[in-house]
């Protein structure tokens, strides 16, 4: 396949998407649950965050108003896999009755094509929420409100985001290998309600593992250092973005391996 | 019904299950790592906190709870709702409402298998391992015998709360949405994200008495001896409000099924 430019794929895109959107507008019903259900998730997990604190006033040494921080960086982190990420759930059905042939059949590429195809309106609530317990926090704290600070913010949220990406790659794409793959997914993204807490918590090798191997240490917390303590960044924040790239290529090429796999059993 | 047919039913269920038992393993190894991260948490915790007993449960009573609800979770889950609404979309539901055989009967014995297989290879071995680690924190009794009692009861509590929300998908079209709603709900108050006694007084009060709690908390905690269940009167009413449960979910099921399945509109099929 020869290689084409980025205004190209915008323009696809666009297209894609507001098919998508009309798409869902003829189903009001399941859109209106669904938001309501990103609301309930939500909120059932304020709710634990509020239980632990109600029990326990500081955890690993951070203290409310910091861990709230954290958790709303998480919620923003994990927005843009919510929403342009979201066909990926949909892949193992996809492979198993056949249907994902279509995909390999277009002159772009595999893996755009296939992703672009959903764009989740209701992870934007999500967003919503976030940003929301992000400033909250923010004040309490007494952050100061500077364009470099606001700069960083965006910077490391959008590096932030990058790891969930590449690991629901990574979870979906097991599917062309193994049958009945659907809960490495849901344990993977069960995983994800772990980057709200302070990455310290874990010691030995297990502190390895979730530094590099399933980064969750990246998802929310060492990319939030670099706003909640200015003055001592830790290294591996600074390498985040870089670190983060990286994943999701090497999510692309295992996703990509995968389809080249399904083409030889030519199901 | 003859039970013949039914245990033929259950059969195919595990059969169909041992079908994917890379799946299983997989399933396996994610939990391991799942449980290492809820291990690190509460271990952060606990050490926060400055005190070793917090609400009546120690260190050790938590984890093991969360274990044990992390792998009753995995026995316990079921795919009614998803099915349903598959089967909705691609219209094969009329040819499941059209065996001659209840439908809900039908899904619940094909189920009975999933779970047998499930409770064999993920529940018994992850109990296993944590009786070994903890070296006999879980008392070894009769307690044994109410906890399979208990879980069997919860199954069917589980199974019913499924076939409550399930119909939901005939009128609404939608399907994540109600079933992220369903799970939750149910994972939240039934002790499954974090365990009930660490609730604020007033909310815990509301909460014991949903039938959410009657399908985790309550084996756990006949399992481990706690809430009053190491008494005959406390163990008596744990069971008496998972009973009540089952029979006002299985009532209530099963007038709303009856009266949804005459809305059933499959486009195409």
């Amino acid at each position: 396949m020869h290689k084409r430019g980025l205004g190209f794929y915008a323009r696809i895109y666009r297209k894609i998407l507001i098919q998508d959107l009309k798409s869902k507008m003829s189903y009001r019903a399941d859109f209106i649950i669904s938001t309501f259900g990103m609301i309930m998730t939500n909120l059932s997990g304020f709710i634990t965050f509020m239980i632990l604190f109600h029990n326990f006033p500081t955890i690993n040494g951070w203290d409310y108003y910091h861990m709230l921080f954290l958790y709303g960086f998480s919620l923003v982190a994990l927005t843009p896999v919510q929403c342009f990420f979201d066909n990926n759930w949909n892949l193992r059905f996809m492979v198993q009755s056949g249907d994902f042939i279509k995909y390999c059949f277009r002159p772009v590429n595999v893996f755009f094509y296939f992703i672009s195809e959903v764009f989740d309106v209701k992870g934007l609530g999500q967003l919503a929420f976030g940003i929301g317990t992000i400033i909250y926090a923010w004040i309490k704290i007494g952050i100061p409100v500077t364009p470099l600070v606001i700069g960083k913010l965006i910077v490391f949220l959008l590096t932030a985001s990058l790891f969930m990406i590449a690991l629901m790659n990574f979870a979906a794409a097991t599917c062309f290998w193994i049958k009945g793959s659907g809960y490495v997914m849901v344990i993977m993204f069960r995983f994800k309600d772990f980057a709200k807490y302070p990455s310290s918590i874990f010691e030995g090798i297990f502190k390895i593992i979730f530094t590099f191997i399933i980064p969750i240490a990246f998802i929310a917390y060492y990319p939030s250092l670099v706003i909640l303590t200015p003055d001592n960044v830790p290294l591996l924040s600074w390498i985040s973005p870089l670190y983060g790239i990286l994943f999701v290529f090497l999510s692309y090429k295992f996703w990509m391996l995968g389809v080249r796999k399904y083409d030889f059993t030519g199901s | 019904m003859n039970p013949k047919r039914l245990l033929a039913i259950t059969r195919a269920g595990i059969m169909e299950s041992l079908h994917f038992r890379l799946g299983i393993f997989v399933t396996l190894f994610a939990n391991l790592i799942y449980l290492v991260l809820v291990y690190y948490l509460w271990k952060a915790i606990y050490a926060s906190s400055g005190t070793t007993v917090v609400n009546g449960m120690t260190f050790e009573d938590t984890m093991i709870y969360l274990i044990l609800a992390t792998a009753l979770f995995n026995f316990l889950e079921m795919f009614v709702v998803w099915d349903m609404s598959r089967s909705i979309q691609s219209g094969k539901i009329v040819l499941d409402l059209l065996k001659p055989m209840r439908f809900r009967k039908y899904t619940f014995w094909s189920y009975t298998g999933n779970h047998i297989v499930q409770f064999v290879l993920t529940f018994i071995p992850t109990f296993v391992v944590v009786m070994i680690v903890t070296k006999g924190a879980i008392p070894m009794g009769l307690n044994l015998v109410w906890f399979l009692a208990a879980t069997v009861i919860a199954l069917m509590i589980n199974y019913n709360i499924e076939m409550l929300i399930a119909p939901i998908c005939f009128f609404t079209e939608s399907t994540w949405g109600v079933n992220i709603v369903k799970e939750t709900i149910v994972l939240l108050l039934s002790g499954a994200t974090i365990p009930l006694a660490f609730f604020p007084e007033k909310a815990r009060m509301v909460v014991s008495y949903l039938p959410f709690r009657a399908v985790y908390d309550i084996p756990l905690s006949i399992l481990l001896g706690k809430n009053g269940s190491d008494t005959w009167q406390g163990l008596v009413s744990l069971f008496a409000l998972q009973l009540a449960w089952l029979l006002v979910l299985t009532l209530a099921g099963n007038l709303f099924w009856n009266s949804a399945v005459k809305k059933v509109t499959v486009n195409g099929g």
